[in-house]
């Protein structure tokens, strides 16, 4: 190695330093880059993590609704609360104090050892989110009943005694794994059973990742231009830095500002909200060139747009519809088809595709390599145009 | 060869605009070098090819010996440059400031620290070097913008209009530090459309206007171009070119030009010839209001090499 690489690698890096310091200087940022993202991912919890969190309200007495109590907590992160009567229940629904509730009638249990049919009571508001509320009572209304039910088909072919089979599939179901009936009994509802298991905030939290990463390397361009508007890029061409080693400086400091809100993103949610990023390594590496993206975007703007008012204006423009449009605000699965595939012109589409095989499917490397592919590829591209636009705004 | 800068032949244009036209000059080791010229003239283009800003078209730059292009690290070493425009980060203090700098200039930790201390002092900022440069005055934030320059010591100093936009107190202090700077031994390459800075600090001076050096040498020689003449102003009512070209014909006049309202003759033995020389603007239509008559200085020697005035 020449000996000029020592004395390289401090100068970018006394660039990206400062401008990463001053990024955590400007006040403005303090609430955009560390607060709004927190917020928002709160704000995405509630509604569409909702089912999770949701407090959900059930009426009813006995040992039976016990353990359907029980085993509707198990669903994931729903909240529930005991109850005094159905009034009571259709009273704090439809002001908005629980998200929906369960009317456990007199006898439940006694159906269920019989194994004899019976109906529980659902109250809900008449919306989306009650929808998959819904779902979820029901799967766990169905978990507690699939050994009744078995019961009841056994007794119906054989004609043995129905309550002696109820007692004898429960010995059974001891011993089959829970989730398995779980998972056949939801079936029908294939946006429920995607978004099973996660915790309340795990949704937001990689969306917003995104968007907040984009959003600050894109707003943050403003920056650079401040950089060039200072007359401090030119008077760094005076130094004996050479002119690659001052851009890979002023990439260096977009990187750091991406990989900085990056880290903060999951490092708070991790601690502070429980949020599950699933495998290190496929979502270090995703992360990661994500944030190449992102600055090289942020680079790019700030090389091409006039002054700094111009920059960040177009950058969070640019930035909250891409977040949208790439599912950064709403889930992917939300989408119609055709708004999925225009999803993809954004490197969020592929970001919240690549997220969700990590997150809810336990997907490593490999099994999002096509997105980790397209988005390198995006970063080489976009970083070499921001690269050759930035040279060009700077050299004279 | 004891020069710190020599350019030979520099020339660049900006499409037809010939901002630098064979411009030639030397600064010598310890010399403070002024480029005088108005706006315009081609000062600051002309330094930023010497700071290896800016390619040049033609010609050669040479520092300490080093030929001084944009990729020519070497010869940068050499130089310190203080941009006309201020060039400092308003979000970072003083000290990062230089840091920053210090860090670009390859500077190792230990020198670093001592010398940012130094330059504190020098530019008289070392109580006010944790603040952010924002909050800073005007005039603090080009003595700055002049502490950056200074940094790494370098053989050349270039400062270009540093007292542009100034207060008068802070303009003093700045000359004053260029002065300490020259007798610690730098070498400064200065430039400014005021004359009184270049006669000030200046050992020599070359006038520059678009783009051409018209004369070089110091205060002394180039006031004696204009001979031993005294310079007459008069303050005219009317047509101040009409009048200007009548007081041509005057016996002694050597040259006659009109500045604003005022007519500026250079002539031997004014003290004779007034009368003639009122006369003369009576029979172009105009009327004197007012009459001076004085030694020359480099203002009017700007004026005779290039007929216009050095300030508007
Ligand atoms: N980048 C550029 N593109 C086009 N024209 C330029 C550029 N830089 C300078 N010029 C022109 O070159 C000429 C010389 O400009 P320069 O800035 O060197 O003058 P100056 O002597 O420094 O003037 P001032 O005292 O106003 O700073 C001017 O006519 C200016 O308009
Ligand atoms: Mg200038």
């Amino acid at each position: 190695m020449s000996p000029a690489v020592g004395p390289a690698v401090g100068t970018v890096l006394a660039i990206s330093r400062v401008e990463l310091i001053r990024m955590l200087r400007e006040r403005s940022n303090l609430f955009f880059v560390f607060v709004l993202p927190l917020l928002l991912v709160v704000f995405i919890g509630l509604q569409f993590g909702g089912t999770a969190g949701t407090p959900v309200g059930v009426v009813g007495d006995g040992a039976a609704t016990d353990e359907l109590v029980e085993l509707l907590d198990e669903q994931g992160g729903v909240n529930v609360t005991r109850v005094d009567d159905a009034d009571e229940l259709e009273d704090l629904v439809s002001r908005g104090n629980l998200g929906g509730g369960v009317v456990v009638g007199e006898g439940y249990g006694a159906a269920l050892a019989a194994a004899e049919p019976f109906t529980i009571g659902f109250v809900a508001r008449p919306d989306s989110a009650s929808m998959s509320l819904r779902t979820v009572v029901e799967a766990a209304v169905a978990e507690h009943a699939a050994a009744s039910q078995a019961a009841r088909h056994v007794a119906d072919v054989t004609g043995l005694e129905a309550s002696t089979l109820v007692d004898l599939a429960d010995d059974v179901r001891g011993e089959v794994a829970t989730v398995t009936v779980t998972a056949a009994e939801v079936g029908g509802d294939a946006l429920a059973e995607e978004f099973a298991g996660l915790g309340q905030f795990d949704l937001g939290a990689s969306g917003q990742l995104f968007l907040f990463v984009f959003l600050t390397s894109l707003a943050g361009s403003a920056a650079l231009i401040q950089t060039r508007q200072y007359g401090v890029a030119a008077r760094m061409m005076s130094t004996p830095a050479p002119t690659p080693v001052v851009l890979a400086g002023l990439a260096g400091g977009r990187l750091a500002v991406a990989l900085f809100q990056a880290l903060y993103i999951i490092v708070v949610t991790t601690v502070g909200f429980d949020v599950d990023w699933g495998d290190p390594l496929a979502t270090g590496v995703l992360v990661l060139l994500f944030c190449v993206v992102a600055a090289a975007a942020g680079m790019l703007l700030g090389s091409v747009a006039r002054n700094d008012a111009q920059a960040s204006g177009a950058g969070v423009g640019i930035a909250l519809v891409a977040a949208a449009l790439g599912g950064s605000m709403m889930p992917l699965e939300f989408f119609p088809e055709g708004m999925r595939q225009i999803a993809l012109l954004t490197p969020h589409g592929w970001a919240n595709t690549a997220m969700a095989e990590i997150v809810r499917r336990d997907g490593g490397v490999a099994d999002v390599a096509v997105e980790l592919g397209v988005l390198a590829a995006i970063a080489v591209v976009l970083t070499a145009l921001a690269t050759v636009t930035l040279r060009r705004a700077i050299v004279r | 060869m004891d020069a710190v800068l020599q350019c030979t032949g520099l020339r660049r244009a900006f499409g037809e605009l010939k901002a630098v036209d064979d411009v030639s000059f030397e600064v010598g080791a310890g010399e403070t070098y002024g480029l005088l010229g108005p706006n315009g003239a081609g000062k600051t283009t002309a330094i930023s090819m010497v700071a290896g800003l800016l390619a040049t078209d033609g010609g050669e730059i040479l520092v300490a010996g080093e030929v001084m292009t944009p990729r020519a690290s070497a010869a940068k070493r050499h130089v310190g440059l203080v941009p006309q425009e201020l060039a400092i980060y308003p979000d970072l203090t003083a000290r990062e400031n230089l840091d920053f700098f210090a860090r670009l200039y390859g500077m190792d930790k230990g020198g670093r620290a001592n010398r940012i201390d130094r330059v504190l002092e020098v530019i008289g900022l070392a109580d006010r070097a944790g603040d952010r440069a924002g909050e800073y005055s005007g005039g603090m934030k080009r003595r700055l913008n002049i502490g950056i320059g200074l940094l790494h010591e370098p053989r050349l100093l270039i400062l270009d209009e540093p007292t542009v936009g100034v207060d008068p107190q802070s303009r003093n202090s700045i000359l004053a530090s260029v002065e300490d700077l020259a007798t610690d031994g730098i070498s400064v390459l200065y430039t400014t459309h005021y004359m009184e800075e270049a006669e000030r600090l200046c050992d020599r001076i070359g006038v520059i206007d678009r783009g051409r050096l018209v004369a070089e040498g110091t205060r002394r020689e180039l006031v004696s171009r204009i001979g031993e003449q005294d310079v007459v102003r008069m303050k005219v009512v009317g047509d101040a070119s009409a009048a200007a070209a009548a007081c041509e014909s005057v016996e002694g006049v050597g040259s006659s030009d009109a500045e604003g309202d005022e007519v500026v003759c250079l002539m031997d033995a004014a003290a004779g010839r007034l009368p003639a020389l009122l006369a003369a603007v009576g029979t172009s239509g105009a009327s004197v209001a007012g009459v001076q008559v004085r030694e020359p200085d480099l203002e009017d020697v700007f004026l005779h090499l290039t007929g216009n005035a050095l300030r508007d």
